[in-house]
């Protein structure tokens, strides 16, 4: 077990230590209860009791407008150079339902064929969680789906013991930085001290929807003509906000950008959404999803029955997001309760 | 998909380095605005100039040109019985016509006018003589004449006007995004308009403006154009946000009045 020890008072000395060497990220209040992942360099600029951001940190591994190549048709075979930019940077204060949605991506984009912008993105972050002693507000379910406590997917992570906060080191890269700034270890009374947080944890964190997280294959797998989808999707907007603002939505569209010249371009990608009507539209007419139930239905079963069966994990992070953003005010807690009522 | 454009019947050829295509620029019941858009598009703009051959523009140049346009610009809402007639000669002239700025896609804001009974608003513009003056319920250019590429908003977003005039050097459909606004505002990370208090268009106008007003801090007004299928039951939304349905409505009608005049 590797811990170590930080004063709150220095988390200045160590954001700004830590600014030095690469470009350091963390959550920065915008108003209005909205926060969102942005550069810093000083302590100060970070909100560090934050509710979920308004896009998860997934913009740093697969950035919402991403060019891949440059092309150039001016000769007779066509030249294309392949593009990216990946700066070392350092994300801060990666709350556990957003670690848990890097994971899903990280499964996501390590398939064949491979996503060679993602991986090598990846590459270069350095991860550093911070806990949550307490729900953010009533439109999380993290507790749902496991994802309240810590399990993985981090280089260091913060848990605040009130006037200093216990790291746990995960990673070689995590220990060099920790090492070359000199921060003590834990004392086995921090050790217990985190213990005791913990413990405090386990009381004020519930399954959100009374609803146990085993059940939900089943009952997905039941639902797939549901009432609920039609309750749904006739108040949906189809504004695409759910799948933007959601960690584990990594659907993109491509296409190519042809410069005035008509000779060179670029290929870009840009994040899509299966909310949107021309989602799963395709050539004569067929939308395969037209209706907003379906698309409704298709997000959701992306999220709690088809990586379940193909990676074994629940792809909802239960930062509750979707629920936030929802102009029309669908919320995944009651959707949920309502298929399982349903399914009863 | 339901596609807002059309391709062209008869594309412009693929310019050669001689015959690089006529372009014409013409304006109707508009503010102009859009046209100071094209010229203000800087260094962009020489980069166009490079590929086309301007023949007409009344705010930039003085020429004029009397064969046949291979493209013309159009800006402005048709209003009256003149504009009519002026904007079927230009479309029998011309090989591609875009109609860009809101009030050419769309009716923008003159469609305002149609809020009222003709005469009227008429006699109140014009006083007691108002028959004096032509006037007519306000179009949109497809309204009148066949539109094969769409440039929307008030006024245009620079971006978008390469990005058509592109598509129609190469002969090829320029699909105006049918999705909202909110599509591109979240990919910006902006705080929702609606967080802030204040009603916002965005959730039913089509988005291809990278959201700009809201980027700068303002509402969505709504100048592109509702989707083709806006959510039809927004009581949630309205109850979300404690909203007045007629301010939404009068929100809608500043651009989009001339909707109810589409066949």
């Amino acid at each position: 077990m590797n811990y170590h020890i930080l004063e709150k008072e220095n988390l200045d000395g160590f954001i700004k230590k830590l600014a030095k060497k690469m470009k350091v990220c963390a959550p920065v209040a915008k108003g209005h209860n909205n926060f969102a992942f942005e550069e810093v360099t000083s302590a100060a600029e970070i909100a560090l009791n934050y509710i979920p951001t308004i896009l998860p940190p997934k913009k740093y591994f697969m950035p919402q407008r991403e060019k891949m190549l440059d092309f150039d048709i001016s000769e007779g075979k066509p030249k294309d150079t392949a593009t990216l930019e990946a700066p070392e940077t350092a994300i801060f204060g990666v709350h556990t339902c957003d670690l848990a949605g890097i994971q899903c991506l990280n499964m996501v984009f390590s398939e064949r064929p491979r996503d060679y912008n993602y991986l090598l993105r990846k590459e270069k972050m350095f991860i550093i969680g911070l806990e949550c002693m307490a729900y953010c507000d009533g439109s999380a379910s993290c507790a749902l789906v496991g994802n309240h406590f810590p399990n993985g997917g981090y280089d260091l992570f913060f848990t605040d013991l009130g006037e200093k906060f216990i790291i746990h080191v995960n990673t070689q890269k995590g220990e060099e930085f920790v090492e070359s700034i000199g921060l003590p270890k834990a004392t086995a009374a921090d050790m217990a001290a985190l213990d005791k947080a913990r413990e405090a944890k386990k009381a004020a964190f519930q399954n959100e929807i009374g609803v146990d997280a085993k059940k939900l294959p089943e009952i997905f797998a039941k639902a797939m003509e549901s009432k609920v989808w039609h309750d749904v999707g006739a108040r949906c907007v189809s504004c695409g906000n759910c799948t933007n603002v959601c960690p584990t939505c990594y659907c993109f569209d491509m296409a190519d950008n042809v410069n005035l010249d008509m000779k060179t371009g670029t290929r870009n990608r840009t994040w899509d959404s299966c909310q949107f009507e021309t989602f799963a539209a395709v050539a004569g007419g067929e939308n395969f999803r037209e209706e907003r139930a379906h698309r409704q239905r298709h997000r959701l079963y992306r999220k709690f029955k088809y990586p379940l069966d193909k990676f074994y994990r629940s792809f909802c992070t239960g930062c509750g997001r979707c629920t936030r953003t929802c102009m029309a005010k669908i919320n995944l807690k009651d959707t949920l309760k309502a298929l399982a009522a349903e399914h009863k | 998909m339901k596609k807002t454009t059309k391709p062209a019947a008869a594309p412009a050829k693929a310019p050669k380095a001689a015959a690089k295509p006529k372009v014409a620029f013409f304006d109707f019941a508009s503010c102009e605005g859009c046209q100071l858009q094209i010229t203000n598009l800087g260094e962009l703009l020489l980069d166009v100039l490079g590929a086309i051959d301007v023949v007409e523009f009344r705010e930039a140049i003085s020429e004029k040109w009397d064969k046949d346009y291979d493209v013309v610009f159009i800006e402005g809402s048709i209003a009256d019985h003149h504009a009519e007639e002026r904007i079927k000669k230009i479309r029998a002239r011309a090989k591609v016509l875009i109609a860009y700025g809101a009030c050419a896609t769309i009716g923008g804001v003159n469609g305002m006018k149609n809020s009222f009974e003709l005469d009227e608003i008429r006699a109140s513009v014009y006083g007691k003589d108002f028959k004096l003056f032509d006037s007519t319920k306000t179009k949109p250019v497809d309204q009148v004449v066949k539109v094969d590429y769409y440039i929307h908003g008030c006024p245009v977003y620079a971006p978008e006007i390469l990005e058509v005039v592109k598509h129609a050097l190469r002969g090829l459909p320029y699909t105006v995004p049918d999705n909202p606004v909110c599509a591109e505002c979240k990919l910006n990370e902006n705080v929702c308009m609606y967080e802030r208090g204040l009603a916002c268009l965005g959730p039913w106008t089509k988005a291809g403006c990278n959201s700009w007003c809201v980027n700068n801090g303002n509402i969505c007004y709504g100048c592109r154009g509702e989707v083709s299928n806006p959510a039809k039951n927004a009581n949630d939304v309205i109850s979300k946000y404690n909203l007045k349905p007629e301010l939404i409505k009068a929100k809608f009608d500043m651009y989009n009045k001339c909707k109810e005049g589409a066949k």
